[in-house]
């Protein structure tokens, strides 16, 4: 009898916290359903629509989050680098490479929870395309570090994991057939702090 | 050894049981968290101020930011409104680089959205109304509303959010006038 009692709330226990956890541990991570990929870039097109899955949906409501809409504009996040290790605020890297066509776009580094990072100076750890350098192709090269360095330079400071916010604004690869063939440019780590 | 595998098998029952349980305690969990969620969009708002007022959600007009996941490059407001009580007239004066707009339902997802390249003159003046109420609208449209985006939402409770774009510290208070000034209002029709 006793064992019965022991049996019955092993399955239970297993039953309640395996289901809460895996949906607490499923809407934690960044890659989740609905996620498209682009180099080391995910953005999720149809978070915040009424076509999202429940997933989500789910992390919509518990985050909060009002999400950009389609004519607004499309957010990229980047967790990793090129060679695929996890972005640190204690690191230098470049980003690289062509943005796709979009009125103008803006990047920022950005804490776990995807606030900006806190530099501690006037200078926000954001910019955008209206002030940025271009290369005679077009593309742009911007250099991510603690240091200053000469041409487009993304103030970080701190230390710990890092993103990477891209968004762009008023673009036409919001619309889900111009995700198709769209390049974005690569982050590639230079160098760490000791 | 009979009685121990007996025990053992009914472990891996129990064990099994446990696991077919956990997927649809996970399921029903996902499913229910939209429902019971207190931390979303409109909860927070609704925190911080009442049905058709204009509340900032970026951090510059002072405290913590209410809705987060704004573009530090961004200023935004937001209004709660009700279209059970009649239509709402959204509208902001002056010019600004770039604004967008969208609407959510109750549960925060987006219903609607255009920027400032669909306005007339690229200025922002918009009614939210249920389809129903756009029937009524339709059979005698008033003068001053020939202007307006018409944006028809299928919802009763929502919110309207302004974003704006600050593309460097000189635009600061120029866009935070433009948000500031905007108004979010019951039309009587």
């Amino acid at each position: 009898m006793l064992k019965n009692a022991f049996l019955m709330l092993l399955s239970l226990a297993i039953a309640i916290g395996g289901g809460g956890a895996s949906v607490w541990y499923a809407l934690k991570i960044q890659d989740g359903v609905g996620a498209i990929r682009i180099g080391q870039w995910t953005a999720f097109p149809d978070i915040g629509t009424p076509a999202a899955d429940p997933y989500s949906k789910a992390r919509v409501a518990r985050e909060g989050v009002l999400a950009l809409g389609r004519a607004e504009g499309l957010s990229f996040v980047a967790e990793n680098d090129a060679a695929g290790a996890q972005l640190k605020r204690e690191c230098t890297y470049t980003i690289a490479g062509g943005f796709p066509t979009a009125r103008f776009w803006t990047l920022y580094a950005a804490d776990q929870s995807l606030g900006v990072v806190e530099t501690g100076k006037p200078r926000l750890a954001a910019l955008q395309s209206y002030e940025v350098l271009r290369q005679a192709d077009n593309s742009v090269i911007i250099s991510v570090g603690h240091h200053p360095m000469p041409g487009n330079w993304l103030l970080t400071d701190g230390s710990g994991r890092m993103y990477f916010v891209l968004t762009f604004y008023d673009t036409p690869i919001a619309s889900s057939t111009g995700l198709s063939d769209v390049s974005l440019p690569r982050v590639v780590k230079v160098g760490c702090d000791a | 050894m009979r009685s121990f595998r007996a025990a053992m098998r009914r472990l891996l029952h129990a064990v099994l049981l446990g696991l077919v349980g956990a997927g649809i305690v996970h399921i029903v969990v996902l499913l229910l968290v939209p429902e019971f969620s207190e931390r979303d969009a409109w909860s927070r708002l609704s925190m911080a101020s009442d049905l058709y007022r204009m509340n900032r959600l970026d951090a510059e007009a002072g405290g913590a930011p209410v809705v987060k996941s704004v573009d530090p490059l961004f200023y935004a407001t937001a209004c709660r409104f009700d279209l059970e009580e009649g239509m709402v007239r959204i509208k902001a004066p002056g010019n600004v680089p770039f604004w967008s707009v969208s609407v959510y339902d109750r549960s925060g997802h987006n219903v609607y959205s255009f920027n400032d390249h669909t306005a007339t003159g690229g200025v922002l003046d918009a009614v939210v109304l249920t389809p129903a109420q756009m029937i009524d609208v339709r059979k005698d449209l008033p003068e001053e509303l020939q202007g307006a985006i018409f944006v028809e939402a299928p919802i009763d409770e929502g919110i309207f959010v302004i974003r704006s774009f600050v593309p460097d510290d000189s635009w600061k208070p120029i866009v935070s006038r433009f948000l500031d000034q905007s108004s979010c209002e019951l039309q009587d029709f």
